[in-house]
């Protein structure tokens, strides 16, 4: 699959949420996007999965794909089991095959008791768990999931985890967005970093990379004052540097100076980003101290 | 495609969405089309009277397709949660999913406008030829279910996604299309009310003039599918 000069915004005179993204996903990849609330990730992750369509550039070459998305409320008439029979025939399966995917997806995620209750009596963590089988009933090529771990209990996340491995396994590509850095840590090939509409890309720790912040990372909070509003996407693009609060400020006026940013940065970059910050006309850094990335990313 | 029709006539149906629209229509047709010919003096004049009592009946069950037609295309295109469609969209395409609800919407307005046109039929106990008439009906009632169908899409989400704007639009576009005479349905139902005895089929230009009304506003909406946050 191929990412072609992808953009996206929702409407002409809004700004573009992720822009100019141009990429190839090979597959059997486990691939891991990163970045602060706002930076996009969601709006990426649904353009690859196909259910939104780029404003700009093109998707080409998408396998067989299967999305999980952030919240899945059971506003619709159907029981557990009625869903995931329409949702195994709209992906094209059939019987026997589909009441055997279907028994096999309730049971292993732990939801085969509820199978029978309609959808909208079902608890946020039940719901997540009918959106989860949705998707892997069809051993999907390419498996989105949008904070997919998100409600669900220990034993069900633990089935996610091992879904995931074995669609890797098996040739498949998995893209995943989660709050939880250490989710998955070791196994994922690539780190996409969301900054300012733009995309990082970085090795995983399967492929020789570091783990996300907060993992084993420490990291190192900046405190600036005076930038100037149209340099925030800049900084997010500095390396090591893992999220920049505010994360956006309104368009209206790029040359207005902020009173505020709190930068955090990877530790083994920190001397450098902090070099190139000083050099920066009206910056001033007024705070430096130690923490970790898990903590930035509150 | 199949798999996409069947799951959103499931949804339609086990929802209980169909049931307003169908009691809509229900009621509507049978408080209309009543027109009595008691004053018929003559077996001549009490035909002609005949006539005009199962053209207007016609009109009638026809003319009220376009406001159920559009409130059954509404209720179709907002039935699923933001997050399902998507699901429903990554395996299909979201044009596709959309195409889908629109056909499951105009397919219940055809079932409708029959079952309305051999109401008409029955309720008027004629006695004359009854296929002219018939045929004529149903085109009339084709027409609106296309005009209804057009409205309840253009005026509802992904095009307008603001439910009290896509409420009062929607019923405004109704009146619209029953009262404008650019309007393929008035044009159809104003037609020949009296003459339908001799015309067999509402002129085609009301017809092609719905069809591609459906075409464009089906095409727009199933473009913006994909293209809009929800």
């Amino acid at each position: 699959m191929r990412l072609e000069s992808v953009g996206k915004r929702y409407g002409l005179r809004q700004p573009w949420v992720v822009r100019n993204v141009s990429q190839e996903v090979a597959a059997g990849r486990l691939i891991r996007l990163e970045g602060p609330n706002g930076s996009g990730k969601s709006t990426l992750l649904r353009m690859m999965a196909g259910a939104l369509l780029p404003s700009a550039g093109r998707v080409t070459g998408r396998p067989r794909a299967a999305y999980v998305p952030e919240r899945f409320p059971g506003a619709l008439a159907f029981s557990a089991r009625e869903y995931l029979f329409h949702l195994g025939r709209i992906h094209g399966l059939s019987e026997p095959r589909l009441s055997a995917a279907v028994a096999e997806w309730l049971d292993r995620l732990g939801a085969t008791e509820y199978a029978a209750a309609p959808l909208r009596t079902l608890s946020k963590g039940m719901c997540q768990k009918v959106a989860i089988a949705q998707a892997l009933l069809s051993c999907p090529d390419l498996l989105v999931l949008d904070e997919a771990w998100t409600g669900l209990d220990q034993a069900a996340r633990g089935a996610l985890d091992e879904a995931v491995g074995e669609r890797v396994a098996q040739g498949g590509t998995v893209l995943f967005v989660d709050h939880d850095p250490a989710r998955l840590a070791s196994q994922v090939d690539e780190r996409w970093q969301l900054a300012g509409g733009a995309v990082r890309y970085l090795p995983g720790a399967a492929a020789g990379g570091q783990t996300p912040p907060g993992v084993a990372e420490s990291a190192v909070i900046v405190e600036l004052t005076g930038l100037e509003a149209g340099s925030l996407a800049q900084l997010g693009g500095l390396d090591g540097v893992l999220s920049v609060w505010p994360d956006r400020v309104a368009d209206d006026e790029p040359a207005r100076r902020l009173e505020l940013v709190r930068l955090t940065i990877a530790e083994a970059d920190s001397d450098a980003v902090l070099r190139r910050l000083l050099g920066w006309d009206g910056v001033h850094v007024i705070e430096v101290r130690h923490g970790t990335g898990r903590e930035a990313a509150r | 495609m199949i798999s996409l029709l069947r799951y959103h006539t499931a949804n339609l149906f086990r929802s209980h969405r169909w049931i307003l629209p169908l009691i809509a229509y229900a009621l509507l047709i049978s408080v209309g089309g009543t027109s009595s010919h008691l004053a018929a003096t003559s077996p001549a004049e009490l035909a002609r009277l005949d006539g005009q009592a199962l053209a207007s009946g016609f009109d009638w069950s026809a003319a009220i397709l376009v406001p159920v037609v559009a409130l059954l295309t509404r209720l179709m295109l907002t039935a699923e949660p933001g997050a399902a469609r998507a699901c429903a969209a990554v395996a299909r395409g979201p044009g596709r999913a959309q195409l889908a609800a629109l056909l499951v919407a105009f397919a219940g307005g055809l079932v409708l406008g029959l079952a309305g046109a051999c109401y008409e039929l029955a309720a008027s106990g004629h006695q004359t030829a009854l296929l002219l008439p018939f045929l004529a009906g149903l085109g009339k009632a084709l027409i609106c279910v296309l005009v209804g169908s057009a409205v309840g899409t253009l005026f509802n989400p992904p095009l307008i996604r603001h439910g009290a704007v896509a409420l009062l639009s929607t019923i405004a576009a109704v009146v619209v299309a029953l009262v404008s005479s650019i309007s393929p349905a008035g044009a159809a139902l104003r037609g020949n009310g009296a003459t339908v005895q001799s015309a067999a089929w509402p002129t085609g230009v009301p017809l092609l003039a719905a069809f591609a009304l459906v075409v464009i506003s089906w095409g727009v909406s199933c473009w913006l599918a994909g293209r809009r946050a929800d």
